[in-house]
């Protein structure tokens, strides 16, 4: 039986310099599911509330403003908080979305690429040194991921504000290039831009777990929902834009699996 | 505390050769600026944790959280492998390092520390423990002609502030031994507080001036006899604690004297079309022309948008069916000449804490900011030495819009629109404006979100940041008198991350009733904030010791006027208090009851019981009366130039193509993409016009006239927006201040009205940035000075009600002076040029509305809407250029009436589709904003002139002026917009092509070809790098 959309709950976490829940949120809702925004103290206080939802959302901002590393002390709070409902959450074959400053969380976390396993990846500085705002063109490579079926195959465009965006591998150049062709060949690599925009590895702007359930990228989907979001005149029309399609994916993905 | 450790984070060894961006920087900026060669450059973050007993294990745990497993390692105080560590230096390249340690100073805000401080708190071995933190950066450095004092100079010049920080120089010989890791100092505040004293006032005149200016209270000596006579009638002597709040109520920055004034204006020598205003008395600038213009249209036009003007923090409307919408601008000058970063950060976040102090609460949902600043170029390649201690320009330049990037992509709050503005005469105080637009629904919990409701009896709470000696009477302490232990009073850096808590609390205790009133803790601190609610109930009680502080040894005086950032002062019934307690324990927000709002008539403060001040909030704030000044309008007047050299400029170029891309090039046309892309422009996915625009296929690298924000996803209507535009044209003070003003005004409206905004939905919000206009010996020109107060401000008043469009909230900064000396032991002085910015805020009625300045499509036609200016010498920017180019009188000026139909016209055109493509003239000319709107796309344009001279076309193609804009229209609707227009100047200057060209030709022979790549090219001179 196929669960109702309005079934469908995705829970997004705010708070301690997160920014990006509100438009997060309503990217979900504009699928007609159940988007509750959270804060990461009540999250702490009531883990269980997991358990009700089928999505958990790390959306984009500032964390404890970036200081350390991106993303790194929030994957600290949700280590020695919540790590064993999370892991129940990813085991109960749910999904997980984390949208930059969120996907530096989940790749510290350990969930990416490959979750509950030794570190391999990490996000750094772009090679410019500095945050940069601007409109990107992606390639959706053909990948497992839950989250781009509705674009696979296509050129898309999102807009990309980082800092610290860049993929890097562990280890010496050949470890790296092995990394990176297993994850290649696993069809985790779900999202590259078209052309170096931070010096990330092989271009990769969005990679999921071996699953393609758990889902980091660096642009943001949420700020191109509608047609209106894009950069130029020209494109400005009453129509969905590219960012939705990451969220209908996961939409479709939970109908016709839970 | 006993133990002292370091940790260091180096990467690992797969990580080790990279050299960083920013390490490349610095050499480049070592190089270019101070003549200095670095080989290497190794930049190591570090952090010092106090705790009182020893940690087994502590290596480990700080490896965890301090660095990233995959490229980062960390060597500490607790580690045995230093000899794999002196590998590394020698992996990097190194042969012989000095090292250079720059740590913070006692009590110096350290968001690093604070963020590493709670995230080892987070580890279940740590949680229990008592820890302080402290972090740090050091460079290892290899170059020419190096040594430890130089060494010292140079980071304080670059990578450290003396103010802040503290910097050490290691040479090698000394490195080998780790000392650094065995003998740690931690930064820890010493400091003791003072007793509340007497003041006595009974004394003579001279030593009262010299007991004013011992205690920086900055009064005048009529405000000193007045308060000596309050003192004389209440039959004592004031304390230490009231004076303090009276210096802070009554200084120019809080209570705006010169704006409040009685100015007798005269004017003489007017030159030719410049407008004579007659001799006038103004009972003040702010009552007549400011909040006297905004009374007049409110009645005039009976405006139920209107809904809060001029008593709260900002300016509140109605432009959406669900949302009100407020608006607030600010400067932050001085603090930004003493710490670029510092004060910038605390400027955007001071404003965003206005917005969230309007009414009950708004949500902050853009910022703009506008930099008027110089460039070091200008002194280096006119050879002109700069007087001392003047900080490198360019040093400022990176600072500020450091400070600006942080403040607004730590906070979430998307930078929409701004400008770069420069000028040599901003080298003495640069002008750093940031503001905030902000939502809040309309009715809240069966209130008004707009109107505050604090009650006799209510708590008076302060939450968000901690009290400390930083921001205790800003500017007036000298670097000279840092004492080590004693912490900075004199500039303040930012905590974003607080803030942002603060601000998500603040809002989520709005939506469920938790308080009744609110504002921020600004100038002033808690003696303004407290001050100005406490007249809405007509007193306070307060318990000074119950505010929390960033460390003891704070006196009461301090606690009172500190202007500790991050902080707001809430007032809550008794009723919620336990709730709004228990949420902001959640939120990790701090808050403490520091007392009671009462209808007593009085302020009074206690200290640990002690009664330290009793204040009658009438005398504070109702008592003292306006100065009397004297204005008089004269250009001849004008003291001569602080420069005394002669500036050779090259002579105007023969050729249109040359003149252009000479203009694409200049400091005030070309394009700071490169710092502009750094700002997070549409976090919260509502930014429908962003800073640039263009193509898919040429990329998004040109100018747009305005910033639009959507209303939907701020719960508003789904087909409504606002549009934020910024007018500021300093360069046209000298000649005219009141046309300065008007032409800031009317640009200003023109771009919003350019991307889509009603003219008739429309408001303004003013920031006058001025050279001091008090006369004193000092100040030979002060007359002028405040006449181009007066001009401007008349010419406010004059065009916002020609305009109907009312001033909802504004802000003066009068003292934009540096007083120095040159190297040659000369006195010098620098006066910023008269500056306004003007800032609009317009409804776009319906997202179809949204037009941008691009060209679209080929085979269009193109318009000038406006006059040719074919007769005029007012082309600015040709005459900062060249040589032989001299501006002359009359300038173009604006009839207001009429240029309103023309926005009401071209805004109906616009919502009926007719408009394709618009872009204002401004900077430049006209011949600027054709290149501009073609270079971002596949297009070109063949422009076909006729009915003018050749010796026209210099006038018609870089004349300045204001009102006009240039279009495309589709031929389809060309007829139905020309008609449109009737009654209104425009000309058809001819159509879109397909060759990316510019070609413009008179009565068939072509005068001007150039590519759209090739204005590119020369606009991007400084954005070169990948982007």
């Amino acid at each position: 039986m196929t669960i109702k959309r309005s079934d469908i709950k995705a829970l997004i976490i705010t708070g301690d310099g997160i920014n990006c829940e509100v438009e997060t949120a309503a990217a979900f809702r504009e699928q007609g599911i159940n988007a509750e925004i959270i804060h990461i103290s009540d999250l702490i206080s009531h883990p269980h509330r997991l358990n009700a939802a089928h999505i958990l959302a790390l959306p984009g901002g500032f964390s404890f403003g970036d200081e350390i590393g991106s993303g790194q002390i929030l994957a600290l709070k949700i280590k020695y908080s919540f790590e064993a409902e999370l892991k129940k959450f990813i085991n109960d074959k749910k999904l997980v979305i984390g949208i930059c400053n969120g996907f530096q969380a989940l790749v510290r976390l350990g969930l990416l690429p490959k979750p509950f396993e030794a570190r391999e990846m990490t996000l750094t500085h772009n090679d410019q040194g500095h945050f940069i705002n601007q409109w990107v063109d992606l390639n959706v490579t053909p990948s497992l991921c839950a989250w781009t079926t509705d674009l696979e195959g296509m050129v898309i465009s999102l807009p990309i504000r980082h800092g610290e965006g860049k993929i890097v591998f562990k280890g010496d150049e050949l470890t790296q290039e092995k990394t990176y062709q297993n994850l290649y060949e696993n069809g985790q690599i779900a999202l590259s831009y078209t052309e170096n925009v931070n010096g990330s590895y092989q271009n990769i702007a969005g990679v999921c777990d071996p699953t393609g359930r758990i889902f980091g990228l660096m642009p943001h989907p949420e700020a191109a929902i509608s047609q209106w979001l894009y950069p130029s005149g020209k494109d400005k029309k009453d129509q969905k834009g590219f960012g939705e399609k990451i969220f209908s994916s996961a939409i479709k993905y939970c109908e016709s699996n839970f | 505390m006993g133990h002292v450790y370091r940790f260091e984070i180096y990467p690992n060894q797969h990580s080790l050769k990279n050299v960083t961006a920013n390490e490349n920087a610095l050499k480049k900026w070592f190089k270019d600026f101070t003549q200095t060669e670095f080989e290497r450059i190794f930049e190591v973050r570090y952090f010092l944790v106090e705790t009182d007993e020893k940690i087994e294990g502590i290596h480990a745990y700080a490896s965890e959280v301090f660095t990233d497993s995959v490229t980062e390692t960390l060597f500490s105080s607790e580690s045995t492998n230093s000899e794999e560590y002196h590998g590394w230096i020698k992996e990097k390249g190194f042969t012989r390092p000095f090292m250079i340690d720059i740590g913070f100073r006692p009590g110096v805000t350290d968001n690093s520390a604070h963020a590493a401080k709670e995230a080892l708190k987070l580890l279940p071995a740590l949680k229990k423990r008592n820890l302080n933190v402290s972090s740090g950066a050091m460079y290892f450095v290899e170059g020419i002609d190096l040594n430890p004092e130089k060494l010292q100079k140079l980071t304080y010049e670059k990578m450290a502030n003396f103010l802040l920080h503290k910097v050490t120089v290691t040479s090698f010989d000394e490195l080998v031994h780790n000392t650094r890791l065995k003998n740690i100092t931690f930064p820890n505040v010493d400091i003791t507080a003072q007793q509340m004293a007497l003041i006595n006032l009974d004394i003579n005149d001279s030593e009262l001036s010299e007991l004013n200016s011992k205690n920086c209270w900055a009064l005048s000596k009529e405000e000193l006899a007045h308060i000596k006579n309050h003192y004389k009638k209440l039959e004592r002597n004031p304390t230490d604690v009231e004076m303090e709040i009276i210096a802070q109520s009554w200084s120019e920055h809080c209570k705006h004297k010169i704006f409040s004034s009685e100015i007798t204006y005269s004017e003489s020598n007017l030159p030719m079309g410049v407008k004579a205003l007659g001799e006038m008395k103004i009972p003040g600038i702010f009552k007549t022309f400011i909040r006297g213009s905004t009374l007049k249209i409110k009645e005039d036009r009976k405006l139920p948008w209107l809904i809060s003007i001029f008593h709260d923090n900002a300016g509140i409307v109605r432009f959406d069916d669900n949302v009100d919408v407020c608006i607030k601008v600010e400067t932050h000058n001085s603090p930004s000449a003493l710490d670029p970063y510092g004060g910038a950060l605390t400027g955007i976040l001071g404003v965003n804490r206005d917005i969230l102090g309007v009414g009950l609460g708004a949500k902050p949902i853009a910022n703009t900011n506008v930099f008027c600043l110089a460039e070091n170029n200008y002194f280096k390649d006119n050879d002109i030495s700069m007087p001392l201690l003047l900080k490198n320009p360019d040093r400022i330049k990176a600072g500020v819009h450091q400070g600006v990037q942080d403040g607004g992509n730590k906070s979430g709050i998307p930078t929409v629109n701004g400008a770069f503005v420069f000028d040599r005469d901003f080298v003495g105080k640069p002008l750093v404006f940031c503001g905030t637009v902000g939502v809040m629904p309309q009715i809240e919990n069966n209130h008004n979100t707009f109107e505050k409701g604090q009650r006799p009896g209510d708590l008076i709470v302060m939450a968000g940041g901690r009290i400390g000696k930083d921001g205790i009477h800003g500017a007036t302490f000298s670097s000279m008198e840092l004492v080590d232990g004693v912490p900075s009073s004199v500039v303040q850096i930012g905590d974003p991350i607080t803030q942002k808590r603060l601000s998500d609390f603040l809002i989520e205790a709005r939506s469920h009733g938790l308080f009744n009133s609110v504002t921020d803790n600004g100038a002033g601190g808690l003696s303004s904030s407290v001050g100005e609610m406490a007249q809405l109930t007509n007193g306070a009680d307060i318990d000074l010791e119950l505010a929390l502080v960033k460390y003891p040894g704070l006196s009461p005086y301090e606690l009172m006027v500190s202007e500790s950032q991050e902080r707001m002062t809430f007032s809550v019934a008794s009723e919620t208090i336990a709730e709004f307690l228990e949420l902001a324990e959640q939120r990790n927000v701090e808050a403490s009851v520091i007392g009671k709002f009462t209808d007593s008539g009085l302020l009074n403060i206690r200290y640990n019981g002690e009664k330290v001040a009793e204040l009658s909030l009438h005398f504070l704030h109702e008592s003292l009366l306006p100065m009397k000044l004297n204005a008089h309008f004269d250009v001849k007047t004008k003291s001569a130039h602080w420069i005394k050299k002669k500036i050779t400029k090259k002579s105007l170029p023969g050729n249109y193509k040359e003149i252009l891309l000479d203009l694409f090039r200049s400091p005030n046309i070309r394009s700071h993409e490169h710092l502009i892309r750094r700002y997070d422009h549409e976090v919260k996915g509502a930014t429908l016009v962003k800073p640039f625009t263009g193509s898919s296929e040429k990329g998004f690298s040109a100018p747009s006239d305005a910033g639009v924000i959507w209303m939907k996803p701020h719960g508003g209507d789904a087909d409504n927006a606002i549009a934020i535009a910024c007018g500021i044209c300093p360069k046209v003070s000298e000649y005219d201040s009141y046309l300065m003003a008007e032409y800031a005004l009317d640009e200003a409206v023109r771009n919003a009205v350019c991307v889509g905004a009603n003219p008739d939905e429309m408001v303004l919000v003013d920031n006058f940035c001025w050279p001091d206009p008090i006369e004193s010996p000092r100040n030979p020109d002060a007359l002028l000075k405040l006449s181009h107060l007066v001009r401007a401000s008349k010419a406010l008043y004059d065009l916002s009600i020609s305009y109907g469009m009312p001033f909802v909230s504004g802000k003066d900064s009068m003292k934009n002076d540096f007083i120095g000396v040159t190297a040659e032991n000369e006195k010098v002085k620098i006066s910023v040029p008269p500056t306004l910015l003007v800032t609009a805020m317009g409804k776009v009625p319906g997202l179809k509305t949204i037009t941008t300045s691009e060209v679209k499509s080929a085979d269009a036609y193109i318009y000038l809407i406006g006059e040719k200016h074919l007769n005029l010498k007012s082309a600015f920017e040709l005459s900062e250029l060249y040589e032989d180019y001299k501006i002359e009188y009359p300038l173009p000026y604006i009839n207001g009436k009429k240029q309103l139909d023309l926005y009401r016209t071209f805004h109906k055109s616009m919502r009926e589709g007719l408009i394709a493509s618009s872009h204002d003239v401004s900077d430049g000319g006209v011949l600027i904003s054709l290149a501009e709107k073609m270079m971002g796309t596949p297009y070109g344009m063949q422009i076909e002139l006729s009915g003018m001279k050749k010796h026209e076309l210099t006038g018609f193609f870089f004349n300045e002026g204001a009102g006009r804009f240039v279009v495309t229209v589709n031929p389809k609707d060309a007829r139905e917009f020309e008609d449109n227009l009737t009654g209104h100047f425009f000309t058809r200057l001819g159509k879109t092509t397909n060759d990316e060209m510019l070609a413009v030709a008179l009565d068939g022979v072509s005068v001007l070809a150039v590519s759209g790549s090739e204005c590119m090219d020369h606009y991007k001179i400084q954005t070169r790098e990948l982007v």
